[in-house]
């Protein structure tokens, strides 16, 4: 494991960093605030109902609608707007799911230990065998296709890295002094959790779970493609570029889609890196080493 | 840092002649596929083996049709009159006894030559094979041979429609003493599936060269063919694209010459360089309105399917199915007899009547589709969210409930859906296959449809089905088709368009709804 | 990285661990099995509809005959015990959609995906550790944060999409690579030997065949990379910059031996074993990347093969997928950790 001494020469590294690094934080805030902010107004303020089919077919953009319209005649630039509002909002319910439950079983399993700590392991360890996509789609096609059990099927693949920290942070911090103060004052074990281990573990729970949004948004988008997500008409970004495909010569149907998932992953990503780098520069490597050891 | 430089041009130095190969390689398979002697046919599988008997799907029946021959042809595109294939045909007043007499000078790809006694082994194979899906075209016939050259077909009813129905490429003639040899028997017993899914044994213009169910078919010509349509390539490739737009870009790019599952939309985008064969389909796309109470609540009554009837409105449906495409005017698709000649047409005041009527009230009413099987190009997602559109300005409230084919078909074979949007082709070219629509009857059952809801129909069809002339069978049939459209619970939509897509360099491509397309009618361009 | 309690063997400490390590992999195999089957007896759809077709499904007496030959009409554990008794001869079943031994379509499928998954390891590989090396050595100056910006935006792109782009600039627009599938029409696979075409053709010393088989792995490759290259990249900068900060390295900076003898004998090398385990972790990625991009590019891999069954409610495709990528993903792990305890005498101690 890496010792975590500051060094003169990390230090001075991490100043030259923090200055480079700072404004690429700020600007995955603004575009993710950006994004937010269409999600919850869109439906204010778009040109067309998102789902309504009033224009010619595969318009190129223009004046009458300036990304286009898609095969059965419905603003582009409508859905695409429409489309923030069903994507990110599902995106952050499904990664504070999974945090809320994987934080919960990994402090369990590390604060209870022996079996209980064996078995709770022993099953995220069998849900971390299989790929996520592989997993999450298999899930999804077994309970039937809908974005509601899209979302189930995400959860359900990505606890076990929020399970894996926790564990790992509460088996450290439990041979600490002052939790074991605190069980010889007489608090019980559930109070001890709450109280003394888990405030410990939301940091670096959370740098993992800024990093986890733009992973679900791969994920929701990416089973929506594959038809295993929203169902029509619901303006999605995954299927509306799954839509498409049929029409490969009307480019405007699918890029702008991939475009708005790329700046929205993109600039989650840029936020929960600068987080990482502020709580932790090495923070990565330890969480990195400590879900990969126990893999197989 | 002159190292890590080194490194980079090194790594940048390997993607580059990733890349290069790229461009090299792709040169040269776009030159190799123009070559004269070898064809590509991009389709979307529906294959499960290619022993034609043990066969009845349509990848199936392209692959058998070039492989093996029928007793009876069609000629191209046209599926109303059957032609002779290896034999011609006489039969009696009655329709129940046909007498086959095989044409000269006909070998199978051994050299030998076809007889009558391949011809009754084949059929009588089949028949024997319970569980082959085209056992059922066999079904109440007998076959006995004559003399080398001639076989007599007879069956317990009425058959009109058996020379059409000998023509499905499943019943392909195999030469009985190879197949024989490789576990091929009459008595049920067959096991030559295994060895006809590596080798043919037909007279086709082709032989199988090599075969993959899921990626890709090779067929080889065939030296020993002696009859009209004479292999125009030394080899032909049908490959596994599962998406239309895969096979546009293969097209386009030269990797295909043919592609056979082009939506309208690609079809007609195609420009020059290309030409597009495109036909109404025999297929017709529908929406059935569940007659069962329990199933179909508000919605389980004649008038409201009548009510849907007149909301839909055909021209704006006709519109996202493309190039060749026709709106369907009954249950009985254009070119088939019995067919009527006009469509219903929208009238949203007939509809609001019928809703009143049928006691609706703005209750959501449930749409289940297959949203993986496009029909002749047509996705049936657009099509059911245009149908939502429409239905809801006519105060119809739809909720989409699409599924893939595999796990929603049950619901509709079993007749649980609200309300389906489906699709039917037909088994073979005559119209008695439009029948099973008629109450009590396969489809009409899928609707909820007992004969007791409507006996009048019931009754018609039963006459359409027992009929030994044309005549008496022709007006049954427009009689069914006109009363399916004034009080049936099915509401017929679209008859897609088939397109077949071919680079230039490609003549001879026809639409046939039996087989999709005859492999041997296409030949290079000069 | 074992964390359970360490019973030594006194014999050979690497012996002990390979047999505990190889034991916990025997347990989760189990565990793989139960889980695959465990899936399928979720699915709400009918099996046997699916399977036969509406024609025959409707006929009660071939629709009885298909359960009793799967043996659907048992209860879920007798359905494990004799799906685990067929496993234990090598028999997965028959696909419901291909009609073919599950066996012997994953024979077709694991190679195409094993091909492509590799080559994008080995690009990923050698192109991040070039750049990851190179963002350490010149660590928050404009070349770091230039990479760190880039291999973020790597990360962000969603790969089917990319995968669609691609196909169209590329193949469709500028023609520069072939179009999908692992060869030209035109072209006869090699004779099987490997299962990898381009191995085969180059064994078969066809040479046309070898370059167009390259040819056809080129985007698709390209396009799974550039996650694994993003994930790489940043991580060989955090193995490579651990090492730099150690003495060993700052003594022989000092010294003033420079450059790439530095690199590779001290720094590589250092960070080789942290960098081992995240290909691992990117082999995953890969694995998931290929779901998405086979489907795009219709190649005949474990991707298409698990979204067509899955699809398709193909229970013995699905059990027979789910093992496979299960199995792949504990040999990986294993190897790994292999490795691991090979190199670092520690892990055995731990």
């Amino acid at each position: 494991m890496t010792s975590s001494i500051l060094t003169p020469a990390r230090a001075r590294r991490r100043r030259i960093g923090a200055q480079w690094r700072a404004p690429l934080g700020i600007v995955g805030a603004v575009v993710a605030l950006a994004w937010i902010l269409v999600a919850c107004t869109a439906p204010l303020w778009v040109p067309y109902d998102p789902v309504a089919q009033g224009l010619p077919r595969l318009q190129p953009p223009g004046p009458e609608a300036i990304l286009g319209t898609d095969s059965v005649g419905r603003d582009v630039f409508s859905r695409l707007m429409a489309g923030a509002g069903v994507t990110i909002p599902l995106a952050l319910l499904l990664v504070g799911c999974s945090v809320v439950l994987g934080t919960l079983v990994g402090a369990i399993a590390g604060y209870a230990g022996r079996w209980v700590d064996e078995t709770l392991m022993r099953i995220t360890d069998l849900v971390m065998a299989f790929p996520t996509v592989i997993l999450a789609m298999v899930i999804a096609a077994s309970l039937g296709p809908s974005l509601f059990n899209a979302v189930i099927a995400a959860i359900v693949v990505s606890w076990p890295q929020y399970a894996r920290v926790s564990r790992s942070i509460v088996l450290s911090l439990r041979g600490q002094n002052y939790v074991i103060a605190s069980r010889l004052l007489g608090y019980s074990p559930a109070r001890s959790l709450w109280t003394d281990i888990l405030p410990n573990v939301a940091g670096p729970i959370l740098v993992l779970a800024s990093l986890d949004i733009g992973t679900a948004i791969l994920l929701l988008s990416g089973l929506s493609f594959l038809g295993l997500g929203a169902q029509p008409p619901t303006a999605e970004w995954g299927s509306m570029i799954s839509g498409a495909m049929e029409n490969f010569d009307a480019w405007w149907i699918g890029v702008f889609p991939g475009l708005a998932i790329l700046t929205v992953v993109m600039a989650f990503n840029f936020i929960g890196d600068t987080l990482r780098d502020a709580f932790d520069p090495l923070a990565r490597a330890q969480s990195i080493a400590a879900n990969t050891g126990e893999t197989a | 840092m002159h190292i890590t430089r080194t490194g980079t041009v090194t790594a940048l130095g390997a993607v580059t002649a990733l890349v290069l190969v790229g461009c090299s390689g792709g040169n040269s398979a776009n030159n190799s596929s123009g070559d004269s002697t070898s064809l590509t046919v991009n389709t979307s599988f529906t294959i499960e083996t290619a022993d034609p008997g043990n066969s009845y799907d349509p990848t199936g029946n392209t692959v058998a049709k070039a492989l093996y021959e029928t007793l009876v042809d069609f000629e191209g595109s046209d599926v109303s009159t059957p032609v002779p294939g290896l034999a011609s045909w006489t039969q009696n007043d009655d329709a129940t006894e046909f007498t086959f007499t095989i044409a000269d000078g006909r070998t199978f790809s051994d050299g030998s030559p076809v007889e009558a006694s391949d011809v009754v082994f084949s059929l009588e194979r089949i028949q024997a094979m319970t569980e082959a899906k085209p056992a059922f075209l066999l079904e109440g016939l007998s076959f006995a041979e004559v003399d080398d050259s001639t076989v007599t077909v007879s069956s317990e009813t009425p058959k009109l429609a058996l020379p059409a129905l000998l023509a499905s490429p499943a019943l392909g003639i195999l030469n009985a003493d190879v197949v024989a040899e490789h576990g091929g028997s009459t008595d049920g017993e067959d096991t030559a599936q295994e060895w006809l899914d590596a080798n043919s044994a037909g007279s086709g213009p082709y032989t199988l060269d090599s075969i993959d169910l899921t990626s890709q078919i090779t067929l080889a010509e065939n030296p020993e063919y002696t009859g009209e349509h004479a292999p125009g390539y030394s080899r032909i490739v049908l490959r596994n694209v599962s998406e239309s737009a895969t096979q546009l870009i293969n097209l386009k790019g030269g990797d295909a010459d043919v592609a056979l599952d082009l939506n309208g939309d690609q079809a007609s985008g195609l420009g020059d360089g290309f030409t597009v064969d495109s036909v109404p389909s025999g297929q017709t796309i529908f929406l059935l309105v569940n007659q069962d109470d329990e199933v179909g609540g508000v919605a389980a009554s004649p008038e409201f399917a009548s009510a849907v009837r007149t909301a839909i409105d055909g021209d704006g449906l006709l519109e996202l199915a493309g190039t060749g495409s026709v709106q369907a005017t009954g249950v009985i698709p254009p070119g088939y007899s019995g067919a009527l000649s006009d469509p219903v047409g929208q009238d949203l005041d007939a509809t609001a009547a019928a809703l009143t009527e049928a006691g609706y009230d703005g209750e959501t009413i449930r749409l289940s589709f297959p949203n993986d099987y496009p029909v002749g190009g047509v996705e049936f997602t657009p099509l059911a969210e245009r149908i939502q559109d429409q239905l809801k300005s006519a105060g119809i409230n739809v909720e989409l409930a699409p599924a893939p084919f595999a796990s929603e078909l049950d619901a509709y074979v079993n007749g649980t859906e609200q309300m389906g949007l489906w699709f039917w082709a037909p088994d073979y070219a005559d119209s008695t296959n439009f029948l099973p629509f008629a109450p009590g009857l396969k489809v009409g059952l899928r609707a909820g449809w007992t004969a007791e809801d409507n006996p009048a129909i019931a009754d018609v069809a039963a006459e359409a089905y027992a009929a030994s002339s044309t005549e008496d069978r022709d007006a049954a049939l427009s009689d069914f088709a006109a009363q399916m459209q004034e009080s049936g619970p099915f509401i017929p939509l679209i008859v897609p368009a088939s397109n077949i897509a071919t680079a230039d360099s490609v003549t001879g491509a026809a639409y046939n709804s039996v087989w999709t397309i005859d492999l041997a009618e296409l030949a290079p361009a000069e | 990285m074992q964390k359970t309690a360490a019973t030594r063997s006194p014999a050979s400490p690497l012996a002990g661990f390979l047999l505990r390590r190889l034991g916990t992999s025997v347990l989760l195999l189990i565990g793989v099995t139960l889980v695959t089957f465990l899936l399928t007896n979720l699915v709400p759809g009918d099996p046997v509809t699916a399977a036969l077709g509406e024609g025959p499904a409707s006929d009660p007496a071939t629709r009885e005959a298909f359960i009793q030959a799967h043996g659907l009409d048992k209860p879920a554990p007798v359905q494990y015990v004799m799906y685990l008794g067929a496993l234990l001869t090598g028999d997965l079943g028959r696909s419901l959609t291909t009609g073919q031994p599950v066996v012997a379509d994953l024979a077709k499928a694991i190679p195409a995906t094993i091909e492509l998954a590799v080559a994008a390891i080995v690009l990923s590989l050698a192109v991040s550790l070039v750049l990851g090396t190179l963002a350490a050595y010149r660590r928050g100056m404009v070349t770091d944060q230039v990479l760190r910006v880039l291999t973020l935006i790597g990360l962000s792109v969603p790969t089917f999409w990319l995968a669609l782009v691609a196909f169209y600039v590329f193949f469709l627009q500028l023609g520069v690579v072939p179009g999908s599938g692992r060869i030209s029409p035109s072209i006869t696979p090699p004779p099987t030997v490997t299962g990898l075409y381009t191995v085969d053709y180059l064994l078969n010393g066809d040479s046309v065949g070898f370059l167009d088989a390259l040819a056809h792995l080129t985007l698709p490759v390209l396009v799974l990379s550039l996650f694994t290259i993003g994930l790489l990249t940043r991580f060989v900068r955090t193995s490579v910059l651990e090492v730099l900060d150690t003495d060993y390295v700052r003594a022989a900076r000092a010294k003033g031996l420079g450059g790439w003898r530095v690199v590779s004998a001290y720094v590589l090398r250092g960070a080789s074993l942290p960098i081992l385990t995240v290909v691992g972790v990117a082999f995953g990625a890969l694995l998931s990347g290929t779901v998405l991009v086979e489907s795009v590019f219709s190649w005949p891999g474990l991707g298409s093969y698990s979204y067509n069954a899955a699809r398709n409610l193909d229970l013995p495709g699905i059990m027979g997928v789910g093992l496979v990528v299960g199995v792949i993903y504990l040999v990986i792990n294993l190897v790994v950790d292999l490795f691991y305890a090979i190199l670092d005498p520690r892990v055995r101690l731990s």
